[in-house]
């Protein structure tokens, strides 16, 4: 079993407000009204199939600060900035995009990056060819080739006239002529018989004219039905003996994975041969804002190589305080670092405040974890304050009185110094420690009447599920803060006084893996 | 499958006539597809409402997501539904060393597969707002990291096209609306039949559509791009893959043939193997053997004993109607097993030659036809063209020609008209081919839910983001109710944009996939 690290994942109050519609046993769709008041009594499950959905890890949070609300991945509009290569780093035009296409591929066999080759000159010239000015440009066709697993185009019989436009030419390999240009007129003509190449889209696009012409003349006609290749129709070749040999011959090795499939562009390649390379997928930097008010929540640098943000309102840096949660008590020698089950362990949470001004925090956990195997949690002091982050020119003095305090601890108080309910275990400049005791459950698996079951009938005995080890704690924080009143929100705040201090709570839900219980 | 059995020998709107619009008059035509005028208060869809930018098309399958832009000849992005991506955000324990060798923890607990599937048509005991979820995480992707490659997308709602399978359980279609209002926006939502769309895709308007799906493979009966009939049975790739399972693990163990349908925990057992393992053997390495008794050719091959799945298969084809130009498509992952359309194809050619194409079997049946006393009415009823003229079909080879059977007196076609054979031939009119039994090809329902929306053609459902908003899906009337309204018998739907303009916004359907109560 790998190393546990304890984590923390918030999820996004956007989660409530989704459309519950049908729930899982009943064939009626009424009850989701009472389901969706029902949530606010239940306590969170983090374990159940939906969560995995709007639970997130803190980084990946943002904060709007005119709605005061968490956004999550799934609750911002986005839009995009810039359109770029990842493996040249060349910003692509959203102009350019459809008439130049890609400029870099992928080896289909192994995703490496291709780089254009002369056919002729074996590899490792070819690299010393392109390291030396002085030797002679090699010339003649080009080739794609893989440096890491040494595919080259060639294996699928494709060279190319020049090492420019390598996207065109696939295509113009691939699709042959552009068929977009090519209509086909009517019906009776067929102008050019054998002009269609045996590919989806040469077939799509004989088919949209066809329709076309079928449904666009001025004098109402009766449609009739594509039946020839011209117009996109085509029989199956039901003789597929040849493939069948070939399967037999090149075996295993000479099909394609489901993973290499998979990352072609067209669906439908069975043999190593057909493997086209793979043109790179761009990636995008996107801006963010909020869905209700509109703002501008984050802003990547629109430059493609500088990787800052212009605006940036993370949920750890404008509202969330951030959770580390630690041992209270670290067994000696770590031993297997998992959690005995049914002997108490103590953890620390230390809760740091980002915000400038004193927070008030209340917790909320349900007395046993949810699940099959409920474990007691204990939170000793679910209600704190912390107070405010400091500026930063106050900061080293705070990092001295810190030391101060770690090293007076340090020095006398450690066996005095016990966890106690109802007060908190340290507190420091914008920080707060707070410890949670567990008891965790047994993994055993057998249908034991002590087990507190709560009015659930039929006792799940199937194994172990992944991850059903971990200890994870739903926890409920409530922040409470008073804060400057925005200056975004003139309309609401005109009523009140200028001077008064705004007061602002946010609430959420997180869930906390504590560490994994051994299995004996 | 309620709802569209009407009788065939109705008039039918055709694509044509839906198109040509107001100034369309009752023109003489064969007297299959007459074409319909339209009245100019119903609109012409061609005309109105046209959008600038294209709409999303979105084939929903039980593994697969297809998803690109309409008027597009590949969908812009395939996605499978794969375990890794039910995953929390931030969980990158997938690029561990050992992830991989710890598949069995992973699976345990979970019917076999289950990862795999966006949803099983089982829904009992599923939470729908769960797949919900998993399509939201996959479609969310798919928006904007994938369709970035070609077209810029932007904030901008834009109207989604769904092509559904024709058995679509109405929750899970429910659930899937409800996430594509929900997130993205989409102003309205069409629904294309599957079946109907591959039919279009091929370029037909009728056959017999057989697809091999995931959870089913589905028979579908098509006439004049409506669905006839449809057929459904449990043998598809999930058996498919669970038969290769079962062989694999007799293969290690080096049993012969034993007692099979193991109970899930077994197989996570020590030697058994994944499901990515069988999954993958059955993509790669299946094929398919020949039919024993060939209808004209003969020769034997050796295949793997799992494809015996396949045989029975076919058995259970409806009837089609008069004439039945028959399209394989093939979707899921035993679809690509070689030679499995061939064995389809000749598995229905026998079928056809033994039994022709009248459904009513047996002794009551065959004194009927041999009692001359009903002969009469017989003959003078398919004269009369009420009953669909049966036409024994055969191939000769594989390209597709075929000898006509000899067909009875009462069958031998009118003389030739040599006046409308004229207009006929001014109109480039082709009599559409009848009693053949073809095997045509098809670019499959996603390109024929992108061409069909591209050009117009009114879907079998359209819903509008706002009345799902206030109604969902109680809202959803039968589709007669509001044909009756509207007065119009429907191959592609009447609903779609002419109900935007009627000023009826209650009555709205959910074509074929019917109504709650």
């Amino acid at each position: 079993m790998a190393s546990f690290t304890p984590y923390t994942y918030i999820q996004c109050p956007c989660y409530d407000s989704t459309v519950r519609g049908w729930t899982a046993d009943d064939a009626s769709p009424t009850i989701s009204h009472e389901l969706s008041e029902d949530d606010d009594d239940h306590a969170f499950d983090p374990r159940a199939p939906r969560s995995t959905f709007s639970l997130y890890p803190l980084e990946y949070l943002l904060y709007c600060d005119v709605c005061h609300q968490i956004r999550c991945p799934r609750c911002v509009s986005e839009e995009l900035v810039t359109i770029y290569c990842p493996n040249c780093l060349f910003e692509v035009g959203s102009s350019s995009l459809k008439t130049e296409g890609n400029r870099c591929f992928q080896c289909p066999i192994c995703i490496g990056p291709l780089a254009v080759q002369a056919f002729e000159s074996p590899p490792e010239s070819a690299l010393l060819s392109s390291d030396n000015a002085s030797t002679p440009i090699p010339s003649g066709p080009w080739v794609l080739t893989c440096s890491y697993c040494h595919w080259n185009s060639s294996e699928i019989g494709i060279k190319f006239d020049k090492p420019q436009g390598i996207f065109a030419q696939l295509q113009k390999l691939r699709y042959g002529e552009d068929q977009s240009k090519h209509i086909v007129s009517g019906d009776t003509s067929p102008a050019k018989p054998d002009s269609i190449p045996d590919t989806n889209k040469a077939r799509f696009a004989a088919l949209k004219s066809f329709y076309g012409s079928q449904t666009q003349k001025n004098k109402p006609t009766i449609m009739r039905e594509a039946d020839s290749i011209n117009e996109g129709f085509r029989l199956i070749n039901l003789d597929e003996s040849s493939a069948i040999s070939q399967l037999r011959r090149d075996g295993w090795d000479g099909t394609v994975t489901s993973a290499q499939t998979k990352t072609q562009v067209e669906e439908g390649a069975r043999f190593a041969d057909q493997l086209w390379p793979i043109p790179y997928l761009l990636r995008t930097k996107r801006s963010k804002r909020c869905p209700v008010c509109r703002h501008i929540i984050s802003k990547p640098e629109p430059k493609v190589s500088n990787t800052r943000w212009r605006i940036r309102l993370a949920a750890n840096n404008n509202a969330i305080p951030s959770i580390s949660i630690k041992p209270l008590n670290p067994p000696p020698g770590s031993g297997s670092g998992l959690l005995k089950p049914r002997r108490p362990a103590q953890f620390l949470l230390t809760f740091k405040n980002p915000l400038f001004d004193d927070v008030k925090v209340t917790l909320a956990t349900p007395a046993t974890t949810p699940g099959r195997f409920a474990s007691r949690v204990t939170v000793l002091c679910p209600e704190f304050h912390i107070d405010a982050n400091p500026d930063n020119d106050m900061y080293l003095d705070d990092v001295l009185k810190d030391g101060e305090r770690e090293r007076q601890r340090q020095r006398g108080d450690e066996g005095i110094h016990q966890a106690e309910a109802g007060k908190i275990w340290e507190r420091g400049r914008n920080w707060v420690s707070i410890v949670v005791e567990v008891v965790p459950a047994s993994l055993r698996i057998e249908p034991s009447p002590s087990l507190p079951s709560k009015g659930d009938p039929e006792l799940d005995l199937g194994p172990l599920r992944e991850d059903e080890d971990i200890l994870e704690i739903p926890m409920f924080v409530r922040l409470e803060w008073e804060s400057e009143p925005s200056h975004d929100q003139v309309g609401a705040t005109t009523s009140k006084d200028k001077d008064a201090r705004e007061k602002r709570e946010l609430a959420y839900w997180c869930a906390i893996g504590i560490g994994r219980i051994s299995q004996d | 499958m309620s709802s569209n059995t009407g009788p065939a020998s109705l008039p039918h709107r055709t694509v044509s006539s839906i198109r040509a619009g107001a100034h369309s008059t009752a023109a003489p035509g064969p007297p299959q597809t007459p074409a319909r005028p339209i009245t100019s208060t119903l609109g012409s869809p061609s005309t109105s409402s046209r959008v600038d930018d294209d709409p999303i098309v979105i084939e929903l399958g039980s593994r697969k997501l297809r998803i690109g832009f309409a008027g597009d000849a590949a969908p812009k992005r395939v996605v499978t539904f794969s375990p890794d991506q039910q995953r929390r955000t931030g969980d990158f324990r997938a690029w561990e060393p050992d992830f991989a060798s710890q598949w069995r923890c992973r699976a345990s607990g979970k019917p076999w597969g289950a990862d795999h599937e966006l949803w099983r048509l089982d829904i009992r005991g599923q939470d729908l707002a769960v797949v919900g979820d998993k399509l939201e995480r996959e479609l969310r992707d798919a928006f904007f990291n994938c369709l970035t490659r070609y077209l810029l997308i932007d904030a901008k709602p834009r109207k989604a096209t769904l092509v559904l399978p024709p058995t679509l359980p109405i929750p899970l279609l429910s659930s899937t609306l409800d996430t594509i209002f929900h997130h993205f926006h989409a102003p309205t939502i069409s629904l294309l039949s599957s079946p109907v769309m591959t039919a279009f895709a091929a370029g037909t308007r009728s056959g017999l559509i057989v697809d091999l799906g995931w959870h089913e493979t589905t028979v579908t009966a098509v006439y004049e791009y409506r669905e006839v009939q449809s057929r459904r049975t449990v043998r598809a790739g999930k058996l498919l893959v669970e038969e290769t399972y079962e062989f694999l693990l007799r293969a290690v163990r080096g049993q012969p043939a034993t007692v099979r349908a193991e109970k899930i925990e077994d197989r996570l057992q020590d030697e058994a193997l994944s499901f990515e393992e069988c999954e993958e053997v059955a993509t790669r390495m299946l094929w398919c053997k020949r039919a024993p008794r060939q209808p004209y050719r003969r020769t034997a091959d050796e295949g793997l004993p799992t494809v015996h799945e396949h045989e029975e298969e076919v058995e259970e084809v409806p009837p089609a109607e008069d004439h039945s130009p028959m399209t394989i498509t093939l979707n899921s992952c035993c679809s690509h097993v070689f030679g499995l359309k061939r064995r389809i194809f000749d598995e229905v050619s026998i079928l056809a030659e033994e039994r022709g194409w009248d459904t009513v079997r047996g002794k009551g049946a065959e004194q009927y036809k041999t009692n001359p006393k009903f002969q009469r009415d017989n003959a003078g009823q398919a004269g009369n063209g009420g009953m669909p003229i049966i036409v024994q079909s055969n191939t000769t080879s594989s390209d597709g020609e075929a000898t006509e059977a000899p067909v009875k007196a009462a069958d031998v076609p009118q003389e030739v008209d040599g006046v409308e054979d004229h207009i006929k031939r001014e109109r480039n009119y082709k009599p559409p081919v009848q009693g053949l039994l073809r095997a045509i090809d098809s670019l499959g329902p996603w390109c024929g839910g992108s061409l069909a929306t591209q050009m117009k053609v009114p879907a079998l459902a359209t819903i509008d983001r706002e009345i799902w908003g206030q109604q969902g899906v109680n809202g959803a009337t039968r589709p007669s109710e509001v044909d009756i309204k509207s007065g119009q018998r429907q191959s592609m739907g009447p609903s779609g944009l002419i109900r935007g303009q009627a000023a009826q916004p209650s009555n709205w359907t959910l074509g074929v996939w019917g109504t709650l109560f």
